[in-house]
């Protein structure tokens, strides 16, 4: 196929956008030469990740080619669902790195040959990790294993073993050891030391007073390796058990035996029992009395911190440890890391300690030259307010990705590491993944905090991010809606007034009929045990024994308490198409469901949302479930409008979420809507209901019964796959809505 | 009255429980009963509230009467109610009642599970009026200073629905209840689950290590009643990490990921 035929085709595929000829060019050029059933698979691809990102798809373009002579055609979706993921993890960095290597990276464990990954194992060992230390200490990926005392970092991938579970008995081994290194107190700082440098760890402290500091390190990281190693065999017996076969078969540095140097005949020691024997030479003989001797019986690190002193004056000038890599399990000593955190955390706690005494400190002004301060203050102020304005508004302008950058960033500044999962693949911090070819439409969205000088309504709370399904994918686009909850403001007109004048009727038949709903306390007679004796029973029973017939038993009064224990929120579409009638009858119908629900004690909510694009999808609470319908809520019923798109899955999400905190037999979603779910972006259409779909599954497998109330025309040609043949209802006249709504809610909870 | 005396001697404790003091709750519950003022046991599921109050029962050598309250249970349930027997309406005492007529002590078990206006019944019971109104009797009973009233509830699981009003709450001695210390426990699983102190110390430690799931998905840890009911099926046979998945890991959750984390604890340790 040729260029132009092949750009042809990609334009087709990602209207409306029109990215840049020479990019597409660039990106498109390489494949020409494949063939044609090659050409349709690696096409196929592209709209589950040209809404994602734009360069991830022309990296995706130029990689594809040579990632075929890996992997077979049908294979290729299964690769592209794998680089969306790492992309959505790492970035676009971590994609490309994903993308370079499709043998190591995607092919080997496809076929079943690759190590076992961190990612794998996490789930299991996480809270396993937990439960040893007692307390959070997540499992990061990284080159070696070590721990700076919040972090435990592993490995990304094993591949050691052929059996997977010999890889994951190492992992566990590791994680385990770097656990015990915190436990067992090697990392104690020396006693009667004296600290030449505040900012460096007191054992680098230590290990600094010798000529070769880094020798002394390694000495002391083997020694305490052996007392570890005690520790665990007396904690976790059973872990050290199994792991005893794996020990021998650890990879070890040196082989010529005569080249060995003390490291290395110790580390022999440790996992193949093959102790050198005696007479070897001085440093030797000591070493290994000394470790034995340290594992046999230290409860912390001071005998090995003496044994290191006694070793390195018997240690040879022309040898030299650095050869010798750490056992594998034992990896790294990140002590200095250690210290930052150690430092960062004190001064936390004196800036905590600072803020408290200045709350409680008094101000103290000098009389004198009050006025004068306070004005500097006063201009001082003003200036500052200015200043912030400023920011506001170049706030503002940014696009909302990248707003969500300049969160990023700061949140890299915060005292604890982030549980990044990023850092899996080698790197330190985000900052390839957002990366981006257009600002709106890829990478995570963060949740922005709230500030002041919002036009309409005021962010109520801190804003949710929520995942959308991508059904392109088979998969969630995590983190890719902001939900902001907005304040409607309630607004002052006949509208309440007229509505219940004009249903006046209406309201009070709704209202006996909903009292027949209400049941709650009620006695029943004629039971066989109950709190209270039904004396007409009773005189029935006696008088039917006199006569010769069977007694009844069944003498007793029971109060049955059956609670309706019913919480239901209704959603309410509030997108632009609600304007005129439309929405006139909904709030009409909303008015007379609660004038009718007040007279059951059901809980209710109302909410409506609407938005523009995935990064400012708005809820508005009407009356929140614990709210009375009070005056407020009325006039927030009055506010409600025509806004902008119809986002719903987000907004269903966040019902969902509202609805995990309430405890109730019933939980009832009503939606409200006159059409399909669409939004300002791409989402629209089939990718639109899919999403929406999934969202409902979502709030039915944690027990809420969404329903839906349409007026939409052509609803049935989606409604049924989105809620289920009977769970959603059509509403011809949109001047029946009011009526309608509250029959349907009597059928439904009855 | 000899029918109703011989129902309040099967609630009498005759041999003595085990029990393992963790702290000064036996001279405060001593206390509060020669002052007549009423006991609430707060702690976590199998800590040992219900063994606490058994063992004090038997110190002070009183029946104890115990309820284990649901949210279905009546104010009749708990004060009596008029049964019909060869067409006659008889009177017959709830447990509650049973107790004060005898001096015992009534355990209210899990109380927030009892609906609010069945617990109010006991307001008057548990200030110093000390009396027990029965309304459908036109009665009023007057606790004798042997009768006690103690309440227990978990504060850990409950959703806010149920919690205690205050007006409950504050008639109360509270005695908080907590897994007890490492070495004690080790004593108690040794002891009731009949095991060897090194295994006993392992399912301590394996119990420890449970707890600390709390932000992994784990509310509450495996208590001290686990490890013994553990330390039994070992006794009777059962493998060791088999008895931890039956008694431990499956009773704990149902989470795939969390069993599995449970397993390599328990491989680990034994």
């Amino acid at each position: 196929m040729d260029l132009e035929s092949l750009k042809e085709k990609f334009y087709r595929l990602v209207a409306p956008s029109l990215p840049n000829e020479w990019d597409v060019e660039e990106a498109l050029s390489p494949l020409a030469d494949n063939d044609s059933t090659c050409l349709d698979e690696i096409f196929a691809q592209i709209p589950a990740i040209w809404p994602v990102s734009h360069s991830l798809c022309f990296a995706y373009l130029s990689a594809a080619g040579p990632a075929l002579c890996c992997l077979a055609v049908d294979e290729l979706s299964l690769w592209v669902h794998t680089l969306l993921d790492r992309y959505e993890t790492g970035g676009l960095r971590g994609a490309q790195l994903f993308m370079a290597d499709v043998e190591q990276q995607f092919a080997r464990q496809l076929r079943g040959q690759g190590g076992l990954r961190l990612t794998n194992v996490r789930p299991r060992l996480q809270p396993y990790v937990n439960g040893l230390a007692g307390r959070e200490l997540p499992l990061l990926g990284a080159a070696e294993a070590a721990t700076d005392s919040e972090v435990i970092f592993l490995p990304s991938e094993i591949a050691l073993f052929t059996e997977q579970e010999e890889n994951f008995l190492l992992y566990k081994l590791m994680a385990s050891f770097q656990w015990a290194s915190l436990a067992a107190g090697v990392f104690a700082a020396p006693p009667l030391l004296k600290l030449h440098r505040k900012s460096a760890h007191p054992l680098d402290c230590f290990f600094s007073e010798f000529d070769r500091p880094d020798d002394a390190r390694r000495l002391f990281h083997l020694l305490e390796t052996g007392r570890v190693l005690a520790f665990l065999r007396q904690e976790l017996p059973g872990l050290m058990r199994t792991a005893a076969p794996l020990l021998p078969r650890l990879p070890l540095s040196g082989d010529e035996a005569a080249a060995l140097n003390v490291l290395d005949r110790m580390q022999r020691g440790l996992l193949r029992g093959d102790w050198p024997a005696d007479g070897h030479s001085p440093l030797v003989d000591r070493a290994t009395a000394l470790l034995r001797r340290s594992a046999g019986q230290a409860t912390d690190n001071r005998a090995s911190l003496e044994a290191v002193r006694e070793l390195m004056v018997l240690l040879a000038p022309d040898e030299h440890l650095a050869a010798t890599a750490p056992l594998i399990f034992q990896g790294t000593l990140r002590l200095q890391e250690m210290r930052n955190l150690g430092m960062k955390r004190q001064a936390d706690k004196e800036l905590r300690m600072m803020q408290s005494a200045t709350v409680s400190l008094p101000v103290v002004r000098r009389p004198a030259d009050a006025g004068a301060q306070s004005g500097n203050e006063g201009g001082q102020q003003g200036h500052d307010a200015a200043l912030i304005t400023e920011m506001e508004q170049a706030w503002e302008q940014l696009t909302p990705f990248m707003q969500s950058q300049a969160l990023q960033i700061s949140i890299d500044d915060m005292p604890q590491p982030p549980a990044d999962p990023s850092r899996d693949h080698g790197q330190t911090r985000v900052t390839g993944q957002t990366t981006s070819a257009t600002g709106g439409t890829a990478g995570p969205a963060m949740a922005r905090t709230p500030h002041a000088g919002r036009k309409k309504g005021q962010e109520m709370t801190e804003p949710v991010v929520y995942d959308e399904w991508d059904y392109r994918r088979k998969g969630f686009r995590k983190k890719w809606c902001v939900v902001n909850e907005r304040e409607l403001p309630p607004v002052q007109n006949t509208f309440i007034e007229q509505t219940l004048k004009q249903y006046r009727g209406q309201i009070r038949r709704l209202r006996h009929q909903f009292e027949l709903l209400q049941t709650g306390e009620r006695f029943v007679r004629r039971q066989r045990e109950g709190n209270d004796i039904d004396f007409d029973a009773l005189v029935e029973s006696v008088t039917d024994n006199v006569a010769g017939l069977p007694p009844s038993d069944r003498l007793f009064i029971r109060l049955a308490r059956d609670h309706r224990d019913i919480a239901v929120t209704f959603l309410v579409d509030m997108s632009n198409s609600t304007s005129g009638w439309v929405g006139q009858s909904i709030k009409e119908a909303l008015v007379l469901i609660c004038e009718a629900m007040e007279v059951l004690n059901d809980r209710y909510a109302i909410y409506g949302f609407s938005g523009m694009r995935r990064l400012r999808c708005e809820i508005f609470p009407v009356k929140r479930l614990d709210e009375r319908y009070s005056r407020t809520v009325r006039q927030r019923i009055s506010a409600i409008g025509p806004r902008e798109y119809t986002r719903m899955a987000p907004a269903i999400r966040h019902m969902t979420s509202l609805f995990a905190q309430v405890e109730a037999r019933i939980r009832l979603l009503i939606v409200l809507s006159d059409g399909k779910p669409e939004d300002y972006d791409d989402y629209k259409g089939e990718y639109a209901i899919e999403d929406t779909r999934h969202a409902l599954l979502e709030a039915k497998a944690k027990g809420i019964h969404p329903f839906c109330i349409t007026i939409d025309r052509q609803a049935h040609e989606y409604m049924a796959h989105m809620y289920g043949e009977v769970n959603y209802i059509f509403i011809d006249k949109i001047k029946q809505l009011p009526a309608r709504m509250s029959e349907i809610y009597r059928t439904l909870t009855s | 009255m000899s029918g109703r005396q011989m129902r309040i001697d099967e609630y009498r404790i005759e041999e003595e429980p085990y029990y393992l003091p963790t702290g000064d709750e036996l001279a405060i519950a001593e206390a509060a009963y020669g002052d007549g003022s009423p006991l609430l046991l707060k702690g976590p599921t199998g800590c040992g509230k219900t063994r606490f109050m058994q063992y004090l029962a038997w110190r002070l050598q009183r029946p104890l009467v115990t309820v284990s309250c649901h949210d279905d249970l009546s104010t009749s349930d708990l004060v009596g109610r008029y049964l019909i027997r060869a067409g006659e309406a008889v009177w017959t005492d709830g447990p509650l009642t049973m107790a004060v007529r005898a001096g015992a002590i009534c355990y209210l078990d899990e109380i927030v599970e009892a609906r609010k206006d069945t617990t109010v019944v006991i307001h008057p019971l548990a200030d110093d009026r000390r009396q027990l109104p029965i309304e459908k009797r036109g009665e009023l009973l007057t606790a004798p200073p042997e009768f006690m009233l103690a309440v227990s509830y978990n504060p850990g699981y409950q959703s806010v629905l149920k919690d205690l009003k205050a007006s409950t709450r504050q008639r109360f001695i509270a005695l908080s209840f907590d897994y007890p210390s490492p070495d004690k426990e080790i004593e108690i699983v040794r002891r009731e689950g009949h095991l060897e102190p090194e295994l006993a110390r392992s399912l301590v430690k394996l119990a420890g290590m449970t707890r600390g799931l709390k932000d992994s998905g784990l509310p509450e840890g495996a208590s001290t009643r686990l490890l013994i009911q553990t330390g039994k099926l070992i006794g009777r046979g059962i493998p060791v990490k088999t008895a931890c998945r039956a008694a431990i890991s499956e009773a704990l959750t149902d989470d795939r990921e969390l069993l599995a984390a449970l397993d390599e604890m328990v491989s680990s340790l034994f």
